[in-house]
């Protein structure tokens, strides 16, 4: 009896481990499990998941969170279509999230566990968690003339230089439309021709389209460019490049579970999202990476020095403009097919 | 002879079975049922995801335009790897063990950090830019970046070594004798090279533009830094269309068509490489 509980255990390891980590993770799924696995975008942002939300998290409960990335909706939708689900909590950004949503993969959470701290609405979808606010706006080196609005951004006869662009259209072109002089709040859904027609006006003068959110920085500190679109944590905080949120896109970024995941380990991942609605956690988080979480008022906290680098103050949030990644999502197909042709010159 | 050799491998082939076997379930099976993808669905065989990919004309152009680059790097890459491989031949063997180190040492350098390094060099703000200005040779940076220029320059410096050491190892079994014998006859030099040696090495120097080909069309770091994103390149394209769209029946179709042509050059680097073995 007890050899065959020996092979048992044996056997019970190599399928565990043939079946990735899903199953040492969830061997005990009647109670709280000792270590839930999360899918985030890595780099200084996880390292801001890890010492705003993870630390007070595991101190809390004892139990382990580990992080792998980068993540993706490809990833999230080889989980769920091989009945692996490897992470618990998966980050997504705002239009992957609606791609998700749409494809079936993932599933609702549980807010009556979550139990939020007061957080915006937008963070709070039946099925995603807004945890991190970004923006894209514009930036330039320190010392060209600055632009105002994407009107001005657009003008390359009176503020001359290269540009880099996004290589992301859902981001692309709401701003050629604000440039084209359409209102923030009749932008979607959007008038692709006219955003189209639009951005032939600079394309002459994009010299990058960048895919990474490192480049835009790169870009401008090697006079590559004299303007560009960029995540505001990038540029946050740069001592050779000024910016401004004015017109910037505010983004949110979410954290979903796959469908199919294990109970117990949702149950757990939702007091990680508990913690992550935590004003002051929100707070350690910004020590890391100049991004906020989803709960107003964190100028409250902060020095008004510091706090106006973050995209979520009551007067950065004012004159940004929220995109409608659900359109994004939905037109996603048919805006890739419209870029690349746009890119190609077709 | 022949006979002797395979009884002899016959027991090294059960030893191979089990890593034969693993490939084929662990990575050969995923990978045609991904391009199965391609063709079938719920509802059967379909050839709708293959229409989609000859209807819009994005797909097309960038699949054209990665055979393209392709073709220009195969090309710069022979243009430069021959001559290299030709001066590596004749030099006393210490030297040549130097050069060699030369021309391997960047193999062992991570590819990204070698394509990050083309924007210390080449860069607006680069060394060769800032000599160029200094000079007062140029009144304005040079676009060396950003562009197809970017992408060849810096493919090529991934790949050179693929044609240049198969090409040299070839090169040095080429009888000298029979330049010699050529130059007796009477042939200038420049003759015994042009019909007697090039003839002889022209198989490996295909084979290696067929590598360096075949090679380039799977580039997805190089065109994503050094392109600027005005330089789409097919691999590019399935990062997107894997990753973030997610449509992995286009992928899937574009990864067919994709190995539908490199299985086409790879046969004809077979009989190439087996032309070679036989002179």
């Amino acid at each position: 009896m007890k050899r065959r509980n020996m092979f048992n255990a044996a056997w019970a390891v190599m399928v565990l481990s043939a079946g990735g980590m899903s199953g040492a993770v969830y061997a005990q799924s009647a109670s709280a499990p000792a270590e839930i696995r999360i899918m985030e975008n890595g780099g200084t942002s996880g390292d801001s998941i890890e010492q705003g939300y993870i630390k007070p998290f595991s101190a809390r409960t004892g139990i382990k969170v580990t992080r792998e990335s980068p993540t993706g909706v490809g990833k999230l939708q080889a989980m769920v279509q091989s009945g692996k689900i490897t992470a618990t909590l998966v980050e997504l950004s705002a239009t992957d999230t609606a791609t998700a949503n749409a494809l079936g993969l993932i599933e609702p959470l549980d807010w009556e566990a979550i139990n939020p701290d007061p957080i915006y609405p937008e963070a709070r979808q039946p099925n995603a968690f807004g945890w991190q606010y970004s923006s894209t706006l514009m930036a330039w080196k320190k010392g060209s003339k600055a632009p105002k609005t994407w009107a001005d951004f657009w003008n390359v006869k009176d503020f001359p230089g290269k540009r880099a662009l996004p290589d992301y259209p859902a981001s692309v072109l709401p701003l050629a439309l604000l440039a084209d002089g359409v209102a923030p709040e009749d932008l979607y859904p959007l008038d692709i021709d006219r955003a189209f027609a639009s951005l032939e006006k600079i394309k002459g003068s994009v010299a990058v389209w960048w895919k990474a959110g490192a480049q835009p920085a790169q870009l401008l500190e090697d006079q590559e460019v004299t303007y560009a679109v960029a995540w505001s944590g990038r540029v946050v905080g740069n001592p050779k490049i000024d910016y401004t949120y004015n017109q910037g896109l505010l983004q949110l970024t979410y954290f979903v579970v796959p469908k199919g995941a294990d109970p117990a380990a949702k149950a757990a991942a939702m007091g990680l999202l508990h913690e992550a609605s935590k004003l002051d956690n929100q707070v350690a988080a910004t020590r890391v990476i100049p991004y906020t979480g989803a709960s107003p008022g964190i100028e409250k906290l902060l020095p008004a020095e510091v706090a106006n680098n973050f995209p979520t103050t009551d007067a950065n949030k004012r004159v940004q403009v929220q995109p409608d990644p659900r359109w994004s999502a939905e037109n996603a197909t048919m805006l890739q097919r419209r870029w690349q042709a746009f890119k190609l010159g077709l | 002879m022949s006979m002797i050799s395979r009884r002899q491998g016959a027991p090294g082939f059960l030893l191979v079975v089990p890593l034969l076997a693993i490939m084929a379930l662990g990575f050969n099976l995923p990978l045609v049922m991904m391009l199965g993808k391609s063709l079938f669905n719920e509802a059967g065989i379909t050839f709708e995801y293959f229409k989609q990919l000859v209807e819009v004309p994005a797909y097309l152009r960038v699949l054209g335009n990665t055979f393209q680059i392709a073709l220009i790097t195969s090309l710069c890459c022979v243009a430069l790897g021959y001559p290299l491989a030709y001066w590596l031949r004749g030099l006393p063997a210490r030297w040549q063990f130097i050069a060699l180190a030369a021309v391997v040492i960047p193999f062992w350098v991570s590819i990204l950090v070698r394509t990050y390094a083309w924007i210390v060099v080449l860069g607006n703000a680069g060394i060769v830019n800032r000599v160029l200005l200094g000079l007062g040779w140029v009144d304005s940076p040079v676009a060396f970046l950003y562009n197809e220029l970017g992408v060849v320059i810096g493919t090529i410096n991934v790949l050179l070594p693929f044609l240049v050491l198969p090409l040299f190892a070839s090169m040095l079994k080429i009888d000298q004798q029979l330049i010699r014998a050529a130059e007796t006859l009477g042939a200038s030099s420049w003759k015994a090279f042009w019909r007697v040696f090039f003839p002889l090495s022209l198989p490996a120097l295909a084979a290696g533009a067929i590598l360096v080909f075949i090679l380039t069309l799977g580039f997805l770091i190089t065109p994503a830094i050094l392109g600027g994103g005005r330089v789409p390149m097919i691999a590019n394209m399935l990062d997107l269309l894997v990753n973030q769209q997610p449509d992995w029946e286009l992928a899937s179709v574009i990864s067919t068509v994709l190995l539908a042509a490199t299985l086409v050059l790879f046969v004809m680097y077979l009989r190439l490489t087996a032309q070679k073995d036989e002179t």
